[in-house]
């Protein structure tokens, strides 16, 4: 199941229907015989046809709205732009008020064309600045995987003659094999030793991860000194409509809690203390007394 | 605090003749609903008067209250008290003519449980409906469900209720700490107690903050042991130099005790016979009022599709 229909309808078609329907040339569409050509049928991308119809509208009338957010004086004249757009979009995936719709989008296509040409070539060149950091980004990653291929080869290379030089001087030497195999054992270690290092040296090189050059001063100047109010603590007060209610801390020495249950081991565990529910029940006792409904 | 709570702030008013007036409008907006809406055989005598309406509504707050009182597992008495405040509440601006009070009340009750924490299944609730088998029980729950988001609805969103019980509580503990002339404040308690529950089945919890009802019943069972308290409010309260606010505190003392005292039980013969009214008005009229749809409906009440009829069902399923 691939590709589907044009504006006007959507529907699956498996490839070799859109074949068979095309080898006249040019076909109808079953549902609404609309006339269809081949060249409108793409490869459907989403599960729900709709999905795929409302992207593919959604292209077309963003290729002609195309303004940006700065374009705008002001951020409300912006959503409203957008709020547009979508209007746009939904009428014509919805095959509202089609004709309407579309004749709106001549007209502004009309007028502003040379904006919609501006920002198009605005795009571009932003899409192309971005292809090129990617471009770089991607060479940079190839140069150092060959780099490291190389030197893994290097590497090999190296083992395989020093063994390939043990072979021969235990062919050709006169010392004694065990004499020759430590000798070879201590060369082999030193090897492994200067790996090591070299793949902990720090490549040279000219730039911080940043992108700042190494040599270049970059000039910190001290932050603006904003002059402002100091903060000044204000405790809360709130109208409670009653009388006063004592402090939660105060609960204890004022003797509130002998008259409330003890909070057992448990409780005290979680976090309670009966000064929480002594506390709780006289503010709820005061709370509103004196309130008067006018 | 309570003044800027939403209890405070929206369902307090100034005194009972707003409340009453309120009850009198809904009154008439069903009657003018049904009026209008051209059905025939609608006369005036089919609908309920206030004080009949009154009657009835007092005997579910009762239905209510022994259901809850009956519950297991124990039912603490803040999801009581808020149940009954909800009760009240949704009537204050709909008729029982337009919502039947037998399903009310359950929902009222399972909404409680749910605000206040008591942690209840849905199943274990309409268990304790105990005359009812277990299929009568899952058609309760379906009602429940059904008149739960209209009954949220109807409070204005407005779940938290201050129950006076943790005032009373703290008031209790204030005198123990700051009052010794009272010796033996514990024995305040039970008088006490008894006077919030007969207020919870009046107004008074729509006109007067609970740390004021507390405050009355504690002075109230004080004074009925022949004990006086009114230092305690000069003195500890801070009330000595406000003679305004103290004499405004006991004339609100004054207008609750006098709530209690006009509340008057419902009597059996009266209920049987409105009850048969209510269940006409019911069966006639309210089928063409209660046509639910998902979501909401036009005239903004919200509430989900209907399974059953209500007829099937009479008040001596409940309990």
């Amino acid at each position: 199941m691939g590709k589907i229909g044009a504006w006007s309808s959507e529907q699956d078609r498996c490839e070799n229907c859109v074949e068979m329907l095309f080898v006249r040339g040019s076909g109808n569409c079953v549902q609404c015989d609309t006339p269809l050509r081949k060249s409108n049928f793409r490869v459907q991308l989403f599960e729900d046809p709709t999905v795929d119809k409302e992207v593919e509208i959604r292209k077309k009338v963003l290729k002609i709205y195309n303004k940006r957010d700065f374009d705008f004086p002001s951020l409300r004249e912006y959503n409203d732009y957008l709020e547009q757009v979508e209007d746009m979009v939904y009428n014509l995936t919805n095959n509202i008020d089609v004709e309407n719709t579309k004749l709106r989008m001549e007209q502004y296509q009309r007028e502003n064309r040379d904006l919609i040409q501006r920002n198009k070539v605005k795009l571009t060149r932003e899409q192309e600045e971005l292809e090129e950091l990617l471009l770089l980004e991607q060479q940079g990653n190839e140069q150092r995987r060959l780099e490291l291929l190389q030197e893994e080869k290097r590497q090999l290379q190296v083992k395989r003659k020093n063994k390939q030089a043990l072979l021969d001087e235990l062919e050709q030497s006169k010392l004694p094999a065990t004499l020759l195999l430590a000798q070879h054992k201590v060369r082999a270690a030193q090897l492994e030793t200067q790996i090591e290092q070299q793949k902990q040296a720090v490549k040279p090189t000219n730039l911080f991860s940043t992108g700042i050059h190494m040599r270049q001063t970059v000039s910190l100047q001290p932050a603006p000194k904003i002059e402002e109010v100091l903060y000044h603590y204000m405790p809360l007060q709130v109208e409670t409509y009653g009388p006063p209610v004592p402090e939660l801390d105060q609960l204890g020495r004022l003797g509130y809690l002998n008259h409330v249950r003890a909070a057992l081991p448990q409780d005290t565990a979680g976090g309670y203390t009966s000064a929480l529910a002594c506390h709780r029940a006289v503010q709820d006792a005061f709370s509103g007394m004196f309130f008067m409904k006018r | 605090m309570f003044h800027n709570s939403s209890h405070g702030k929206y369902w307090i008013f100034q005194n009972e003749d707003e409340a009453e007036h309120k009850r009198y409008k809904a009154n008439q907006k069903f009657r003018n609903k049904i009026l209008e809406s051209g059905k025939p055989g609608v006369s005036e005598s089919k609908f309920l008067e206030r004080h009949e309406e009154d009657v009835l509504f007092r005997h579910y707050e009762r239905r209510m209250l022994d259901f809850c009182n009956a519950f297991k597992p124990a039912m603490p008495k803040s999801v009581v008290g808020t149940a009954i405040m909800y009760f009240r509440r949704f009537y204050i601006n709909n008729s029982i003519m337009e919502y039947h009070p037998r399903i009310i009340m359950l929902t009222c009750a399972y909404l409680s449980c749910k605000v206040e924490e008591f942690n209840v299944s849905s199943t274990q609730f309409v268990g304790n409906l105990l005359q009812e088998t277990p299929e009568g029980q899952e058609r309760f729950l379906e009602q429940i469900l059904e008149y739960e988001l209209l009954l949220i609805q109807q409070l204005n969103f407005h779940l938290v209720v201050h129950n006076p019980y943790r005032p009373m509580e703290g008031l209790l503990i204030d005198l123990k700490t700051r009052y010794p002339a009272l010796e033996n404040p514990e024995s305040l308690r039970k008088n006490a107690d008894d006077f919030l529950t007969q207020a919870a089945m009046t107004d008074a919890g729509l006109l007067f903050p609970p740390s004021q009802i507390a405050l009355t019943a504690i002075l109230n069972s004080a004074s009925r042991a022949g004990l006086g308290m009114e230092s305690y409010l000069t003195e500890c309260l801070g009330l000595k130099d406000d003679k305004e606010t103290l004499s405004k505190m006991y004339e609100s003392m004054r207008r609750m005790k006098t709530l209690l005292k006009k509340y008057e039980l419902p009597k059996a013969e009266e209920v049987n016979v409105y009850k048969k009214k209510l269940e006409r008005i019911h069966a006639e009229f309210a089928s063409s009022s209660n046509k639910r749809k998902r979501g909401y409906e036009e005239d903004g009440h919200v509430a989900k599709e209907a399974r059953l009829a209500e007829e099937e069902w009479t008040d001596e399923d409940l309990l």
